[in-house]
């Protein structure tokens, strides 16, 4: 943290971290998906996680805004911290966006109102102020000739882009991607990172579980490798990729880049 | 048979009692299955719940109404209550001491049982993720019930609901042995008062016919605008390529036999 010692409150703002997690742990029954993760994310920073199948990297991912119940450990998020108080769920997931590998959208609402639905509801917006939301962020996302079409109507790739179109409407602070790409014809996947690109040079943080090396490459600040539910190194984009220090990850990149 | 089974006279003089009937069989058929709908919600909501007490309460409701027959469930609740002498001087009498009154209850606890696991089964079919993708967004429980998990479970659930109201139509039949006038009954009385089987009961057949598809055109027109969304595609994936391959496939099965 670079801040002045004396500037108190923008140390308080800047010294929160956007995610905080330490000492993270997750068992699903006897298996135990993460043991023992700490990461800290800045404001601002793009992050990609990559790793084998299995590795624990959606779990993770996927309890920093309690879609899974961690059971061991903290997490917190912007300065609040995750616990079983359902409040702080709702506090922390007003904060963070997340997208998923099966786009998810919701089959009964086209493209705009799958985009004004959480606005209306969360924010209390009228129509026209959702409306209007949803079509200057699906304009965004490069939509702006699709938004009145239904989802089985739209392309893999587009209805992923509707999917990141629908979490900008929240206006989160943080965006979590579960491999975005993963579900998408080889074709498609261009136009979703694309998006993604953009919005990296927006500002917004990001925490992305992707295979997507090329992506990593131009827009990561930082590389996250996870194994057995461990971090086991992690690294600027370039030393990862060229020089990884790890047996593991120098395995998992020969399998990956081949 | 050298003549027609039907005495067209004898219909046409049938024509009044019969339609009263039929307003008899309406009757019966629409406040039991409004009740029973109203009733299935909180039980299918006890049956779904994570509580064991509320859930085995539920199940213990199910499997009893769904098991017990029909008509012997009426014989319980239009003879059976009436030997509790409690019930007979109680407030509830306006309601179980009319046959109107018990037909409506029985029927109503049937439908309920059967409703219950109708509903269940829809709200299971609602994909995960899409409900994942609602609490990613920070939308309320409640919300996402009314919004998300409602409408779908509605679309998935039609056909089966469809089923159940019309062999529920079919079924208040049976409120004939308790005497209410209904279709079914004013049919019997013409037969025992003119000994001529068939005119009365195929007139009673096509009017219930008549209900039933009524019912069912009403249930095509509302699946076919709650599923505008993938109307197009049907069309498109199912009725045109189908054809066509089966057509190639035909004409390949030529092409190989010598």
């Amino acid at each position: 943290m670079n801040a002045r010692p004396h500037d108190l409150k923008a140390m308080g703002e800047a010294a929160s971290p956007a995610i905080l997690l330490s000492g993270l742990t997750k068992h699903y029954g006897s298996h135990r998906a993460l043991g023992g993760v700490d990461l800290e994310v800045r404001r601002g920073e793009k992050v990609v996680i990559c790793g084998p199948s299995g590795s624990g990297k959606s779990t993770l991912i996927r309890c920093i805004n309690a879609l899974e119940r961690h059971d061991g450990g903290r997490i917190v998020v912007n300065g609040i911290e995750l616990t079983a108080d359902e409040g702080t769920v709702q506090d922390i997931r007003q904060e963070v966006g997340m997208v998923f590998q099966h786009f998810n959208l919701f089959p009964h609402l086209t493209a705009l109102e799958n985009c004004m639905l959480a606005p209306q509801l969360n924010r209390g917006l009228t129509k026209p102020q959702a409306e209007k939301l949803a079509m200057l962020y699906l304009e965004r996302v490069h939509l702006a000739d699709h938004v009145r079409k239904y989802p089985s109507r739209l392309s893999g790739g587009q209805q992923q882009r509707v999917a990141i179109a629908r979490a900008l409407c929240m206006e989160p602070r943080i965006l979590l991607f579960d491999e975005p790409t993963s579900a998408l014809d080889p074709e498609m996947v261009n136009e979703v990172l694309g998006v993604m690109e953009e919005l990296a040079a927006s500002g917004v943080t990001m925490l992305c579980v992707t295979h997507e090396m090329g992506f990593a490459r131009r827009v990561a600040d930082r590389c996250v490798f996870m194994d057995h539910g461990e971090i086991v190194e992690s690294g600027d984009a370039a030393t990862f990729f060229e020089a990884p220090r790890s047996e593991r990850l120098r395995g998992f990149l020969a399998q990956i880049l081949r | 048979m050298n003549r027609l089974p039907i005495d067209p006279a004898l219909a046409w003089e049938s024509l009044p009692a019969l339609l009263d009937g039929l307003k008899v069989t309406m009757i019966i058929t629409a406040i039991p299955l409004v009740l029973g709908l109203a009733l299935a919600f909180p039980i299918c909501f006890a049956r779904m719940s994570e509580r064991r007490l509320p859930a085995l309460l539920a199940e213990i409701f199910v499997v009893f109404f769904r098991g017990a027959p029909l008509l012997i469930l009426l014989y319980l609740v239009y003879y059976g209550l009436g030997q509790i002498a409690a019930l007979r001087e109680g407030p509830f009498w306006i309601l179980f001491g009319s046959p109107f009154g018990c037909a409506i209850v029985a029927l109503a606890l049937n439908h309920a049982a059967y409703m219950t696991e109708v509903l269940r089964g829809s709200l299971m079919a609602v994909p995960g993720g899409i409900v994942e993708a609602s609490e990613a967004l920070g939308i309320s429980r409640r919300n996402i019930f009314i919004w998300v998990r409602m409408p779908l479970a509605i679309r998935y659930g039609l056909k089966a609901y469809q089923n159940e109201v019309i062999s529920f139509i079919k079924g208040t039949a049976i409120v004939s042995v308790v005497t209410i006038t209904d279709l079914t009954a004013v049919a019997n009385t013409i037969f025992e008062q003119t000994y001529d089987p068939f005119t009365p009961i195929l007139c009673a057949a096509a009017f219930y016919w008549a209900f039933v598809n009524l019912i069912r055109v009403g249930f095509t027109l509302w699946g076919r605008w709650l599923n505008r969304h993938n109307a197009e595609i049907v069309e498109v994936t199912v009725a045109a390529p189908v054809r066509g391959t089966a057509l190639r496939r035909l004409a390949g099965l030529v092409k190989v036999t010598p």
